[in-house]
């Protein structure tokens, strides 16, 4: 439980004059707020059933805590809606986790934004956008959940950019990162299934990601073609790590993949096998290490490596593959992850839907 | 209108230094290295400053696998019992 009571600060009965307070304060993402009122932070933590004082997660190096309240405070300020509450807070849950390393992901050089993705009914529920303009401005919920996850990471954790966050060049996402994954004409498995939650849950992913590579390709017509554009791209000199990937293929590129018959295991081993580049090239350009090249050839490495060359991730699974986004046009993503390695291991966390 | 403090309301987590060695003459060194490039020859170049000027003695090198997660506690338990300062630091 979180020890001191929330503090309460007394201004001008005007709402310029109170989005104003929170700029003086340092409160904002440079952007105006929602002036946190009392009563529109009690509405939010009232979503959920545990004790306001409840800590949802702790920074590991300075031992600061975010409370529900604390989480709370910051939705408001974000624009979230009360519904959109239990995912910022499932977000964090998942963020909480070791393997995350949440300190790291987000005061490291590497600028990366914690993306988060939203699977199953809920999304809908609330009414998130899993379509066009996927990674786009104006839809509420997918905005101001991702603003709120910043907001809480500067004010709670105190990732100040320059201070404690040393990104070199952080990255658009920092702004707010959050999508959910399209359901309709997906013909694979949502995630919060493959994950393992029972029927009707939903889940939210998050991801230590580096930043946004659009692939496109409106030529191709094979699931190869496609996906040979998305392997080049996460093998590129500039983002080949051993860290792990997200991909998001359109609509388009989606129904050629599963049209063929592609499994999503059968994608990801794909993208594993052709997501390579060779020891020589990387000692070209400077990114070869023994200790990389060491831990992904070690004995019980997966069968699709090939020795002499460096693959990204050190297993398909470390590749995420989902649908989203519009109808038409073949513009895909690969997102790759934070800075160089494996410092940071994508986790997911259960929606808790207050019915 | 009253508005909700957004920041922590937590106490941060108190940090002390240890106390100052008297002197450094004949002390067991450990390095804690972080992984990145160049960061075990930075500190070895380190350490072996302390060897030649104070005849220190370069004990126990650890490794952390994960540059920016704090060191394992196990393992600085485990480095505390076998030197009598660590040096660590950053590579790149």
């Amino acid at each position: 439980m979180g020890l001191a009571s929330p503090r309460i600060h007394e201004v001008p009965d005007d709402l310029l004059s109170a989005i104003d307070f929170c700029f003086d304060q340092g409160w904002t993402d440079g952007l105006p707020v929602v002036p946190p009122q009392v009563d529109r932070v009690t509405a939010m933590v009232a979503t959920d059933p545990r004790p306001p004082a409840t800590v949802v997660a702790t920074h590991p190096a300075t031992g600061l805590e975010l409370t529900l309240h604390a989480a709370a405070v910051n939705a408001v300020m974000a624009g979230c809606q009360p519904d959109y509450f239990p995912i910022v807070v499932a977000a964090f849950e998942a963020m909480n986790r070791p393997a995350f390393n949440f300190h790291g992901s987000t005061a490291s050089t590497g600028g990366s934004a914690p993306l988060l993705l939203v699977s199953g009914p809920y999304a809908d529920k609330i009414g998130m956008n899993s379509d066009v303009n996927l990674f786009g401005p104006g839809n509420r919920p997918n905005a101001t959940i991702g603003r709120a996850t910043r907001l809480i990471l500067r004010n709670v954790f105190q990732m100040l950019p320059g201070i404690s966050d040393k990104s070199t060049q952080g990255n658009p996402g920092k702004y707010g990162f959050c999508i959910a994954e399209r359901a309709r004409g997906n013909p694979w498995p949502l995630l919060c299934e493959t994950q393992g939650y029972p029927a009707g849950a939903s889940s939210v992913t998050a991801y230590a990601a580096g930043g946004f590579c659009n692939i496109e390709n409106h030529g191709g017509n094979a699931p190869e073609q496609i996906l040979i554009s998305v392997a080049d791209a996460m093998a590129n000199y500039g983002c080949i790590t051993l860290g792990q990937s997200v991909v998001i293929l359109a609509p388009e590129h989606m129904k050629i993949v599963g049209d063929a018959g592609w499994t999503r295991k059968k994608a990801q081993d794909f993208l594993f096998t052709k997501a390579k580049r060779s020891v020589e090239g990387m000692k070209a350009v400077g990114k070869y290490r023994d200790r990389e090249y060491d831990s992904q050839h070690a004995e019980g490495a997966h069968p699709a490596v090939e020795k002499g060359f460096m693959h990204r991730g050190l297993t398909p699974d470390d590749i995420l593959i989902t649908m989203g986004g519009g109808d038409a046009g073949g513009h895909s993503c690969f997102i790759p992850s934070w800075s160089r390695g494996r410092g940071s291991i994508m986790q997911h966390a259960p929606i808790r839907e207050n019915k | 209108m009253q508005l909700f403090d957004p920041t922590s309301s937590a106490p941060k987590r108190e940090s002390v230094r240890a106390p100052a060695l008297p002197n450094l003459e004949g002390l067991r060194i450990g390095i804690l290295e972080n992984g990145k490039l160049n960061a075990e020859e930075l500190l070895n170049e380190v350490a072996t400053l302390f060897v030649q000027r104070d005849g220190c003695t370069i004990s126990t090198l650890a490794h952390k696998s994960n540059a920016s997660a704090p060191a394992p506690s196990n393992a600085l338990t485990k480095v505390a019992q076998e030197v009598d300062f660590l040096i660590t630091g950053l590579g790149d």
